[in-house]
């Protein structure tokens, strides 16, 4: 539509004006929403037309429309970064002087906007041309830029080029760069030429700006202009800060003992704040440390506090804000930009800013009195963060110091009562969610963090200095406190956050961080949990049946998820360790029983007893205190019951102490360990019979705490001698009122019992153990399948139950094989391989038991396969393929009539959960070509696992429809199996007839076009497998993929071309013409670089197709270069090896940034 | 399917149309009874009655055969009805004019008293596929006494 290569003169006016008046036509069309899809079109023909700069520069100078201006601008960057490989070197400067050009001549004008997306576009220009323009051609613009800086032109021309500088770097950093369909290797060099060349200059350009006008707005009584200056070059400032410096490192980074002087570079884990640590690097402390750049920064802030109360200035105006943020940037300052062996220096750096810090906090409940009467809380929330920020980069002892050569107190002192504060105030406004007092305490916590965590893990010997201790002391009981009056008063609201689990993990990393402070000072925090806990124990029994106990329940239920964590980490699949300031500490204790964690366990296991008795029960223990109790007992007892010396200890130099010792001995197997092993089972049996129709209650039962008990391999010994554990397996088989237990919990169970059969001395017992504990359910499916009125009998509702929890049952133990027990597991699935098949046929209508049954033999399929023996896998086998084909003749074709569109949805989510279930099947039957444990030499292997696995691709593919591939989940999985099937086994696929090949080939061209990268990478690596394959074979003189590559001609006569053929298009199609992540380029090379050798001569068919197509006869002539260059150079040859893939990949990158720029041009 | 076997009238003829089951224990996918009427559970969501209370299940279902809404919360330890749905397969043999189709029962005699579906997508699906002469199963859903078709699927002819 818009022709923007017309020469120049005065003829083209008139076009020129048309193409601006249609634009901005269209633009007011967008805004006042008038056939907008109309106006969007001409729009985007404008940024599509080639070489659209006359046009675009012609309505940027004359438009009054900004909109317009602003389209143009951004026409501009579209077309010059699509084109930039054949614009000449003039056109490529002259865009970005005129661009430059523009901003500074249009400063003072309205519409920033604009002259944000102009001086952006220049620089992502400026960043497209870096590496090929000359030092000499980046300084002409450079001096350009200084020179604006400078204040020379005025201040709103400084304004422009600092802005400016603002948007070049954030282009070159690559969180924020915008993409130019080049390689990251591209990003990689502009960052690093800049890091290394400008940065540091620019920092100090912004710092000359800003100290050219401080003195104005010191003395000024009002609103200045130069304002405006000042916060930009601050913001400046802190973006190049931000920068994550990664070049300016010097060689002996690794030999740096980041400890020695006391800083230290680790990232403490999650944090909900950030705090970036900034390292410049030894190049910098000229220009942040050694000039007076603080104490300007500092001076600067401080004269803006007190203008706070004149016109123009409030605590939150732009440059406050600006001030503030480079501030507490500045207190991450770390690295090498320090001398290293000056110490000192980095302390008066941090004194400096903590004491320009310190009136925004300090007095702490002065300032939280302020804001409650209406001050603003921004400015001691950023010196919170600066409290953050400089915990970041100290060891504790550092940051205590700090504070004590200009106060009485230390750092943590100050912390602890700042914090103290915080908390009081949230108490008070515990009912509106967004004040400032959360969000201060937040960062306080993470500042707690910060320190404590360093001291956590260096090996339990690095206390608090006495004074912080205490300190730490104070805020946590203080913090305890506040929480037990949280949860009383909250006892009874009746919010939604029912679930123990979900509140508990909302919670716990606040309660982490809680448990950390009260680690710092055990001696006193112990004792008073300890207190805490037989006080409210104590109000419940006497209060037992006259008051309502609902609101000390709730603290109970507080106090156990603190004591918890205070006394245990989550273990996460690791041993848990006992927390290093519980083994250190109450060094004086010689005995046991006076082991202040010893009296407190007890304390709380005493109580949890208690649950036993139906009273009790009735009157105290309700569901939610009784998930608390699991919570704490499935928590402590995975760190503290029968501990296995030198596991669950860890080594460190504290071995030797006693009061260490009587920490362990206390609940091994020798002691108390038993004894109270028991009351744990006894408590879990309780909390599953006794608590119908509790599911939070009981998962957390079986997930949490069973299943943490038998992980545990010398537990499982202790297990199965205990009364009450046979009473629970007992239970299990015969009970009824575990069959009422949710499926979830089932299964669960059954995984726990079947686990804890490793206690038994020897493999025949553990398998005989298996086996009687599973026998009732097994026969009870076999007689059910044999019963002669199953069809009837099969539809009553109380069968479905049970046979739905005899299934998740059999799944539970399915998914605990393990190498003692797989004998008898095998045996359970073999004996029920026929009722499956038969309930599989009764069942047909009813999806929900029908995936229990497919989920029960995929779980078992996967526990066994690798296991089998040869004529084992044929039978198994054999059984998947049978389910697979009734499965299948049971629905395909089949129509869910129904007149409620949720029934529909839902059938079609069962039956997505069905087929992903079978795909998973197929995957776990695949591996047994991976991992094979069987006796049986590879020779003798009868199943052929490849055809096995296609056969059942074949039945089931005509299932899964492209409406079902849109569920992500079942894609991934679909395309995960077919690339790996296709990768493998290649050589099968070319056995499959026609339908099912096609079938095959038709989903992979479907994948191509998804949106996924992973699906899209996966299709591109089966068209590798498939094209390779043929390749190697046709060169050795075999057929390949046959008939399926030749292509044939169908009864009407006409000529089909082969699957190589269809793909070669679909493939250059693809990379040519759409869009995609230009991570899947060398993907797309291993697949395009066998298919080029596949069919060759279409390839150059459809190379000469495109040049002819190419109407200008320049972009012909490199179009042709080009395609030539692609196979040719590199020394690229025709054999398909890792060194050749290597050289393709690298010609289709050049290629694609050469052409693709004018091919998708319209 | 074991059609050798021979059967004696339906054996839960004078049982009960429903069965008692813990309320925690349906599920999504399940059936349950509510305001008398046979439903599909869709969603299952669990709270409690106060903070230290027992907890109540919330149901939301769709009825069966009227595609209606319902709703309802009991405590997680009661019982709940489950109605004994029953589904049968069929082969269509004809649709006749007057609203009703006529269908094979497995022991060879025919049913006539199922009407057509009222759907019109429903409706064409059905007649279209009998048209072109395939050979259709019906599925008819039967609970509480009532029986509506519920699914169709084409059989491949030999």
């Amino acid at each position: 539509m818009f022709n923007g290569t017309v020469g120049g003169g005065a003829e083209d006016l008139p076009q020129l004006q048309s193409t601006m008046r249609a634009i901005e036509l269209a633009c007011s069309y967008i805004q006042i929403n008038t056939n907008p899809a109309a106006a969007e079109a001409t729009i985007l023909s404008l940024h599509q037309s080639p070489q659209p700069y006359k046009a675009c520069r012609f309505i940027l100078e004359n438009s009054q429309v900004a909109a317009a201006r602003f389209q143009a601008a951004a026409a501009i960057k579209e077309a010059a970064i699509r084109e930039w490989s054949f614009l000449s070197t003039e056109d490529k400067g002259g865009l970005i002087s005129f661009c430059l050009g523009y901003v500074m001549q249009h400063a003072n004008s309205a519409d920033a906007y604009v002259f944000s997306k102009v001086s952006s576009v220049a620089a992502q220009l400026m960043k497209r041309g870096w590496l090929e323009f000359t030092p000499a051609e980046k300084e002409v613009f450079f001096y350009q830029i200084n020179q604006a800086i400078l204040g020379s032109r005025g201040l709103d021309v400084q304004f422009i080029g600092i802005h400016f500088l603002e948007s070049l770097v954030s282009e070159f950093s690559p969180s924020t760069s915008s993409a130019m369909s080049l390689p990251r290797e591209f990003h990689e060099n502009c960052r690093k030429s800049l890091e290394q060349n400008y940065l540091k200059t620019f920092y100090s350009w912004a710092q000359d700006a800003a100290l050219s006008v401080t003195n104005k707005i010191v003395e000024s009584n009002s609103d200045v202009p130069e304002v405006k200056v000042c916060n930009a070059a601050l913001r400046l400032m802190h973006q190049i800060l931000n920068w994550e410096f990664r070049y300016s490192k010097g060689g002996t980074k690794g030999s740096i003992n980041v400890f020695s002087d006391g800083i230290r570079s680790d990232t403490a884990s999650a944090r909900k704040t950030e705090a970036v640590i900034v390292q410049p690097g030894a190049s910098w402390c000229d220009v942040l440390v050694s000039s007076s750049h603080v104490g300007w920064l500092i001076n600067l802030y401080s004269s803006l506090r007190q203008k706070f109360a004149l016109e123009g200035y409030w605590l939150d105006c732009p440059v406050a804000v600006s001030a503030r943020k480079l501030i507490v940037q500045l207190c991450s300052l770390a690295g090498e930009v320090f001398p290293s062996n000056n110490a000192q220096m980095r302390e008066q750096h941090l004194l400096l800013l903590l004491s320009g810090v310190l009136p925004w906090i300090d007095p702490p409940d002065v300032i939280s009195k302020e804001i409650e009467e209406g001050r603003s809380g921004s400015e001691m929330i950023d010196g919170c963060r600066a409290l953050l920020s400089i915990a970041t980069v100290t060891t504790p002892d550092v940051f205590d110091r700090l504070l004590r050569s200009i106060r009485p107190f230390g750092t943590l002192t100050l912390l602890s009562l700042l914090m103290g504060e915080v908390v009081k105030v949230l108490l008070a406004n515990s009912n509106d969610e967004e004040t400032w007092s959360y969000e201060a305490r937040d960062i306080l916590l993470d500042t707690w963090t910060t320190l404590l965590t360093s001291m956590d893990g260096s090996g339990g010997n690095a206390w608090l200095p006495p004074e912080g201790m205490h300190a730490a002391a104070s805020l946590f009981s203080l913090i305890a406190e506040s929480e037990l009056k949280l949860a009383s008063a909250s006892a009874t609201t009746d919010e939604d956050d029912s679930d123990c689990l979900a509140s508990v993990s909302a919670m716990d990393e606040r309660l982490g961080s809680y448990a950390l402070i009260a680690r710092a000072a055990v001696d006193a925090t112990v004792p008073f949990l300890t207190k805490l806990f037989s006080d409210r124990v104590a109000r419940l029994h006497q209060g037992r049946g006259t008051v309502d106990p609902t609101e000390t329940l709730e603290e109970v239920y507080s106090l156990l998820l603190i004591i918890g964590h205070v006394l245990a980490d989550e273990g996460e699949g690791e041993t848990a360790l006992v927390p290093d300031a519980l083994q250190s500490h109450f060094v004086d204790v010689v005995e046991a029983g006076n082991h202040p964690v010893v009296l407190l366990s007890s304390s709380i296991v005493k109580f949890a007893e208690q649950c036993l008795d139906a009273n009790m029960r009735s009157s105290i223990f309700s569901p939610r205190l009784m998930e608390a109790v699991i919570w704490f007992l499935a928590r402590w007892s995975f760190t503290y019951l029968m501990l296995v010396e030198n596991c669950n200890l860890g080594s460190n130099q504290l071995q030797s102490l006693p009061s260490r010792a009587c920490l362990f001995t206390f609940f091994n197997e020798h002691n108390q360990g038993k004894f109270v092993l028991d009351i744990i089972v006894r408590i879990s049996l309780t909390s599953l019979m006794s608590y119908p129709g509790e599911k939070d209650l009981q998962e957390l039962t079986c997930h949490q705490l069973l299943h943490a008990l038998v992980r545990r391999r010398n537990i499982c010994f202790h297990l199965l001698s205990l009364d009450s554990w046979r009473n629970l397996a007992n239970a299990f088989a015969n009970d009824k009122s575990l069959f009422l237990l949710n499926g979830v919990s089932q299964r669960s169970l059954a995984q726990t019992l079947v686990l804890s059969a490793y206690g038994m001395r020897s493999s025949n017992a553990s398998n005989q153990y298996v086996k009687d504990l599973m026998a009732h359910m097994t026969s009870s499916l076999v007689d059910l399948a044999n019963n002669s009125d199953l069809k009837n009998l099969a539809q009553q509702p109380e069968i479905i139950m049970l046979v739905s929890c005899v299934l998740e049952r059999l799944r539970g133990a399915a998914s605990a094989t393990e190498p003692r027990t797989q004998r008898a597991i095998y045996e359970m699935g073999l004996s029920v391989m026929n009722p499956v098949l038969r309930l599989l046929e009764v069942y047909k209508h009813e999806s929900a038991v029908i995936y229990l049954l497919l989920k029960f033999v995929v779980d078992w399929v996967d526990g066994q396969i690798s296991y089998l023996e040869a004529h084992e896998t044929t039978g198994v086998v054999n059984f998947c393929m049978s389910l697979l084909q009734i499965y299948s003749s049971h629905n395909i074709g089949k129509i869910s009539l129904s007149l409620s569109s949720t029934l529909l949805n839902e059938a079609k989510t069962e039956k997505y959960k069905d087929l992903r279930a079978l795909l998973q099947l197929l995957s776990h039957l695949c591996s047994k070509d991976m991992v094979d444990f069987s006796s049986d030499s590879i020779e003798t292997q009868s199943t052929n696992i490849s055809q096995v696995v296609f056969f059942g691709l074949h039945i089931i593919t005509p299932l899964i429809t492209l409406e079902l591939l849109k569920y992500p989940k079942l894609c991934f999985d679909y395309f995960s199996l077919i690339s790996h099937m296709l990768e493998v086994y290649p050589e099968t696929l070319a056995q499959l007839n026609s339908d099912a090949f096609n079938h095959v080939l038709t989903t992979v061209d479907f994948g191509l076009h998804q949106q996924d990268v992973d699906i899209v990478t996966m299709c591109l690596r089966a068209l590798k497998a498939l094209a390779s394959y043929h390749y190697k074979e046709t060169k050795d003189g075999n057929t390949g993929l046959g008939s399926h590559a030749a292509g044939h001609t169908d009864p009407n006569g006409v000529f089909r071309e082969g699957i190589l053929s269809r793909f070669l298009r679909t493939l250059l199609q693809f990379l040519l013409f759409e869009d995609y992540s230009t991570d899947l380029v060398s993907t797309a090379a291993d697949a395009l670089f066998p298919l080029i050798l596949c069919e060759p001569n279409l390839y150059q068919g459809l190379g000469n197709e495109l040049i002819e197509k190419q109407g200008n006869p320049n972009f012909k002539t490199r179009l042709a270069n080009a395609l030539q260059v692609l196979t040719t150079s590199n020394q690229l040859s025709s054999s398909l090896d890792r060194l050749n893939y290597q050289r393709f990949r690298k010609n289709l990158n050049n290629f694609l940034i050469e052409v693709r720029g004018f091919l998708k041009t319209k | 399917m074991s059609d050798e076997e021979h059967h004696f009238e339906s054996s839960d003829a004078g049982a009960s149309k429903t069965y008692p089951q813990q309320a925690g224990n349906i599920r999504k996918g399940g059936h349950i009874v509510i305001k008398g009427r046979p439903c599909k559970v869709v969603e299952v969501s669990t709270s409690k009655t106060g903070k230290h209370g027992h907890a109540k299940c919330h149901f939301v279902a769709i009825d069966i055969f009227t595609s209606k809404k319902l709703e309802d919360i009991v405590p997680s330890s009661h019982n709940c009805d489950v109605p004994h749905v029953n589904r049968t397969d069929y082969q269509l043999i004809d649709i006749s004019e007057d609203g009703f189709v006529s269908l094979l029962t497995d022991n060879g005699s025919t049913k006539d008293d199922l009407k057509l579906p009222t759907d019109e997508t429903l409706l064409t699906q059905l007649k279209s596929g009998f048209e072109e002469g395939k050979d259709i199963v019906v599925s008819v859903m039967s609970a509480m006494g009532e029986e509506q078709m519920c699914a169709l699927k084409e059989v491949a002819p030999k």
